[in-house]
């Protein structure tokens, strides 16, 4: 088996730094990136809402008018 | 049926041992190599890393990296791109996602 290779301190302090820069940085994003997801579905859904209930108008008076005897 | 269930009972505490054993050994080679290579710096190895930062920053100053060869410059660039990407694996942990993330 190869021996294992003597790592130089400044890589093994590079790496570490860079993890936890790495975990600090996602999880500052996150916590910006979630309120703003939320924001947006909430404003999607209401957005939604009129045109949904366009169509169950739509929907409704058409079945008032069908005249079929099959009801 | 009742003799593939026998056959069954029969094999697989052998084919469970033999995957114990074979990642037994492979963890051993993997802990060997880790215990060295992947620990994190001792506070007394710090003041090291510092001199070779200011080796580097030095060499920069006063232009002598460019008496590297190729074949270091290539090195020290695949060395520095596995640093950083340390950086995409903490951010990785910390958005508990490998793609995207999961708002």
């Amino acid at each position: 088996m190869v021996p294992p290779v003597q790592v130089s301190p400044l890589i093994k302090l590079g790496r570490y730094s860079a993890l936890f820069l790495g975990m600090a940085y996602g999880a500052k994003r996150y916590s910006f990136l979630k309120p703003r997801a939320e924001e947006e579905r909430r404003l999607a859904a209401e957005a939604k809402k009129k045109p949904d209930e366009q169509k169950r108008i739509e929907r409704e008076l058409a079945e008032a008018q069908e005249d079929t005897i099959l009801k | 049926m009742a003799q593939f269930v026998h056959n069954l009972t029969e094999e697989v505490p052998a084919l469970v041992n033999a995957a114990v054993t074979y990642s037994k050994t492979r963890l051993a080679t993997f802990w060997y190599y880790t215990k060295v290579e992947l620990i994190p710096p001792t506070p007394a190895e710090i003041p090291t890393a510092i001199q070779s930062l200011k080796k580097i920053i030095n060499s920069a100053k006063t232009s002598s990296f460019k008496q590297l060869t190729v074949k270091e410059a290539l090195l020290n660039g695949l060395v520095a791109s596995e640093v950083w990407m340390w950086f995409y694996v903490g951010e990785i942990i910390a958005k508990h996602g490998i793609i995207g993330y999961d708002v």
